[in-house]
């Protein structure tokens, strides 16, 4: 079945997307509306996929997290770096195998 | 511990125990086995994440990049404007499959690049820049949803991963002893009265004996 493609970002992420093909861009204006289109986004029965940039989901924070961990398995939400390439320190992926395997295992791409 | 209290030291309740000890036990042995066949698949999915993640990103600052040209080349209103004309109309085939019991998403997007007619941006408004940074854009995204599958199925996995583990501790370090020790204090009970039994016998033997 074919889900249609959401992406929450900067001016500059939401026009690249959009030239892509992306359904749905939402250009960050604030915390609160930014939540509340994400939430849309989340319920929402045709969006397979969402792409959020780094930075907005930090400001998101606390609330965008507790999205994440109680959502469904569609839509997938990705985080994606924006066009300063900006990531977080904390990689969510090292904190997640920190939490289930109990130990911390650095992963690299095969040559990196 | 409290469960001891409760348990009454008969031969029935031991036979019960004993059974239930053994199926605790099959069951931790099972579950233990599926964690490490997740943990092995967890890996996995990691390993393919790390290459494809780098691939991914470098892709997207690329694209980053020629967006940044076309927007000096034709202008920041123009390419927003064309954006806005763009095509949206891509549909991701988003289906799920089993990994050890865990469902995990699979994401597939054919034709993600298209050609300039296609996109339906209006071509003699905009330059060629436009065009090359919406294959960029289209390429990023293609690589993107590969990534984004991947770390869905990690999140399943993690999830499914800490559920089984909290299980197999349960049964580990609070069921399987705690029914161990009712099983302890039943045959120590029940050993007790044995002997309480013999010696009252003695004694009756005894008494009988004495006054015969």
């Amino acid at each position: 079945m074919g889900y249609k493609v959401a992406v929450i970002g900067d001016a500059d992420t939401a026009t690249g997307f959009a030239l892509a093909g992306a359904s749905y861009t939402y250009v960050h204006a604030g915390k609160d509306r930014t939540l509340a289109k994400l939430a849309k986004f989340m319920t929402s029965e045709e969006i397979g996929l969402v792409f959020i940039t780094h930075p907005i989901a930090e400001e998101l924070g606390a609330e965008f997290r507790r999205m994440m961990r109680t959502k469904k398995l569609l839509p997938v939400v990705l985080r994606i770096p924006d066009k300063t390439g900006y990531a977080p320190k904390v990689d969510e992926l090292y904190e997640l195998i920190k939490r289930t395997v109990g130990a911390e295992i650095v992963v690299r791409a095969e040559g990196g | 511990m409290a469960a001891v209290a409760v348990v009454t030291p008969t031969r029935m309740e031991l036979l019960k125990l004993k059974q239930r000890v053994s199926l605790a036990q099959k069951g931790h042995d099972l579950l233990r086995e599926k964690m490490d066949a997740l943990v092995i698949e967890f890996f996995e999915v990691l390993r393919r994440i790390g290459e494809a993640r780098t691939g991914a990103l470098k892709q997207l600052s690329l694209a980053h990049r020629t967006l940044s040209v076309c927007s000096a080349i034709m202008g920041t209103i123009e390419t927003r404007q064309a954006s806005m004309e763009a095509k949206r109309e891509l549909e991701v085939e988003i289906s799920t499959r089993h990994v050890m019991g865990v469902v995990v998403p699979t994401l597939e997007v054919d034709k993600v690049e298209r050609n300039a007619l296609a996109r339906g941006y209006s071509l003699h408004t905009t330059s060629s820049v436009l065009d090359e940074a919406s294959k960029e854009f289209e390429k990023a995204l293609g690589l993107l949803v590969k990534l984004a599958e991947l770390e869905g199925s990690a999140h399943a996995i993690a999830r499914e991963l800490e559920r089984t583990k909290r299980r197999v501790n349960a049964l580990e370090y609070i069921l399987i002893p705690q029914l161990k020790a009712a099983l302890k204090f039943i045959e120590m009970r029940l050993d007790e009265m044995e002997r309480e039994n013999f010696s009252r016998l003695k004694r009756i033997k005894a008494m009988l004996e004495a006054g015969a």
